[in-house]
């Protein structure tokens, strides 16, 4: 697949799931069947996980692919759902249904279960980077717009600069993220790039629920579905804390400080 | 010694090559750890490594390179930096100097001079920030007026780096009537700092290297034939060099923390693994997005406000990286004479210096998200 076509896949994905939530079904699990989903993740792996897992993000709508990513690269086939670790030696379910879930964001079909078996975590982490990234920015989109509306003392809160220091600081976090992100091809890169992308996505949700104020606490702003959903991502195949730690770990028994992006 | 310029040498032969040659021939530093000692180094390591042919790579052949891409800079600047053999601040001024001067200066002037420098024959530095200009370049006031085919510079220079075993300073002055706009009134000159009216005083700084300094203009006269570009081109010079900054200078800043980072891992062998990881982390994100530019440079795109986003990791990645070997090491700093304790302490400037913390942040608001006007 080519970059001509890869941007036509990115237009029809991007427009199916931004329809999927302007109608309020943001469950696109049956959408993304339909457009070829797991053919796409057969023959193009990395770049439709990133892809998908970004827009997932960014239109905050959702689907249980992440066990599809998980299946392929066990080398099982896909469509199913396996017990996915979870931080805190936790493990949970992410059902392919439309059903609400017990999870602090209870548009997602996911409930505990007990352990499962040992699967390879890298692939999903990645994956989970990028929608952790795309949610972030779309925290950051709804709080840029709010700055710029928002008029308090005569201007837009825009225009002080602990409002657009704190925006500031939320950008600098995904970018490094997104370049972790597309930098990560090992285990050791991926579990970085998860780390980094839960720590932007906790930054963004911080800085932009309080550039927000009153309006991103209630339930009629969007903003808490992100807030809550990066919650649960960020706790999927390991928190940020946890990743860290275990970085430091690796790191620690190496000996050495592992130089991963190379010129 | 093959010239990757000529035949098709790849980056990792390059490297490989380049690996072989270091180890047949010693650069380990003298037992000097003084700023003079360090300076002398640098000249040794440019001396050495010019006249083997390393130190010329990736520059044009109009200022007596080999050519070949920037990467090759690179490459050299990672094996030197990583073997500590030479200082990260000294080794990193090339990178804005050199393709100052290519860009700006007489062409026959560039080619007299460059060499000298790559060659370590000469030290520069470069006269931009004053007391009374810091975040805000554009007001500075040192002033430059023509005298016939001369200039006359009066004014003052602060945080001026290496001036002290500097031969020449790329100096910014003001230049035009006071209605010429402020931007359009900056020019440089390439001065030549043994020139009658120039002082230099070193800075003590906190750190305890008196790396920065204090430089005089007292009706010191610089030729016309010394200024880098034409009058007014001063600030469209000092934004040119952003690019370089921004790309080699922070890889090679980044090659260095990685070192520093390896030191901690044998100098704190019970470190936590949370604090490692948070330091390691902070460092790999520099490290990836960095990555990134050096591409886009190398591929011939406009670096522009986005880099802003690289300086803000950086800085945060090297402050971090010091917090944690201050807190894995209790007491080492305060009590012990160790290198750490100098790079603890400057490792505070890294948000001050090359535009602050709050001007990145402002940068990024303004032109990366559109916020508008504060």
């Amino acid at each position: 697949m080519d970059d001509g076509e890869l941007g036509m896949l990115a237009d029809t994905l991007h427009k199916t799931m931004s329809a999927a939530a302007a109608a309020e079904t943001p469950n696109v699990e049956e959408a993304l069947a339909e457009l070829g989903w797991l053919e796409m993740l057969d023959e193009i792996p990395y770049e439709s996980t990133a892809l998908v897992f970004r827009l997932l993000g960014e239109t905050g709508t959702h689907a249980g692919v992440l066990n599809d990513v998980v299946l392929h690269a066990a080398g099982r086939p896909g469509g199913g759902t396996v017990p996915l670790p979870f931080t805190g030696g936790r493990w949970v379910l992410w059902e392919r249904t439309d059903h609400h879930g017990t999870a602090v964001d209870g548009e997602l079909p996911i409930r505990t279960t007990g352990a499962g078996e040992q699967v390879p975590l890298a692939e999903g982490r990645r994956a989970l980077g990028w929608w952790l990234a795309g949610s972030a920015r779309a925290m950051l989109v709804l709080a840029r717009r709010h700055a710029l509306d928002r008029v308090q003392f005569g201007r837009p809160i825009a225009s002080f600069q602990a409002v657009r220091h704190r925006l500031a600081e939320t950008l600098v976090a995904i970018e490094g993220a997104e370049s972790t992100l597309r930098a990560a091809s090992d285990d050791l890169g991926c579990l970085l790039a998860k780390a980094a992308a839960g720590q932007a996505a906790l930054t963004a949700a911080k800085h932009c629920q309080q550039v927000m104020g009153g309006i991103g606490f209630t339930a009629e702003h969007d903003l808490h579905r992100h807030v809550k959903r990066v919650m649960v991502l960020d706790g999927l195949l390991g928190s940020a804390r946890e990743l860290t730690g275990e970085a430091g770990a690796a790191v620690r028994a190496l000996g050495r400080a592992p130089r991963l992006a190379n010129l | 010694m093959s010239t990757v310029a000529d035949s098709p040498m790849t980056v990792a032969e390059f490297r490989s090559s380049l690996q072989s040659w270091l180890a047949d021939h010693d650069l380990t530093p003298a037992p000097d750890h003084s700023l003079a000692g360090h300076i002398e180094q640098m000249g040794r390591i440019r001396r050495e490594m010019y006249d083997a042919g390393w130190m010329r790579y990736g520059w044009p052949s109009e200022v007596g390179g080999l050519g070949g891409p920037a990467t090759l800079r690179l490459v050299v600047a990672e094996e030197v930096l990583g073997r500590n053999l030479a200082e990260p601040g000294p080794y990193s001024m090339m990178e804005v100097l050199v393709p100052t001067m290519i860009s700006y200066a007489r062409p026959e002037l560039a080619a007299e001079m460059v060499p000298r420098y790559l060659r370590g024959e000469e030290t520069w530095c470069q006269g931009f920030s004053e007391p009374g200009s810091g975040s805000d370049l554009a007001s500075l006031s040192t002033k430059a007026t023509p005298d016939g085919d001369n200039w006359v510079i009066n004014g003052q220079k602060v945080w001026t780096s290496f001036a002290q075993f500097s031969q020449r300073c790329v100096l910014l002055t003001r230049t035009g009537s006071a209605d010429t706009p402020k931007h359009q009134g900056i020019t440089a000159f390439f001065v030549d700092l043994d020139s009658p009216g120039v002082s230099v005083r070193p800075l003590r700084t906190m750190h305890g290297v008196d790396e920065f300094c204090e430089v005089y203009f007292d009706d010191v006269v610089v030729p016309g034939d010394r200024m880098l570009g034409k009058p007014g081109d001063g600030w469209q010079l000092a934004n040119d060099l952003l690019p370089f900054e921004r790309s080699t200078c922070f890889w090679q800043r980044i090659a260095y923390l990685f070192t520093r980072m390896d030191r901690l891992l044998t100098d704190a062998p019970d470190a936590s693994d949370a604090e490692i990881g948070a330091a390691y982390l902070a460092l790999h994100t520099v490290r990836c997005k960095s990555a990134e530019t050096q591409r886009r440079f190398a591929d011939g795109a406009k670096l522009g406000a986005e880099t802003s986003i690289d300086k803000v990791l950086l800085a945060g990645a090297e402050q971090r990286l010091y917090d944690t070997a201050r807190d894995l090491l209790p007491g080492v700093l305060e009590l012990d004479e160790t290198p750490w304790r100098s790079e603890f302490l400057y490792s505070r400037a890294a948000t001050i210096y090359g535009g602050t913390a709050e001007i990145q942040r402002n940068i990024i608001a303004r032109r990366l998200l559109d916020l508008g006007k504060e």
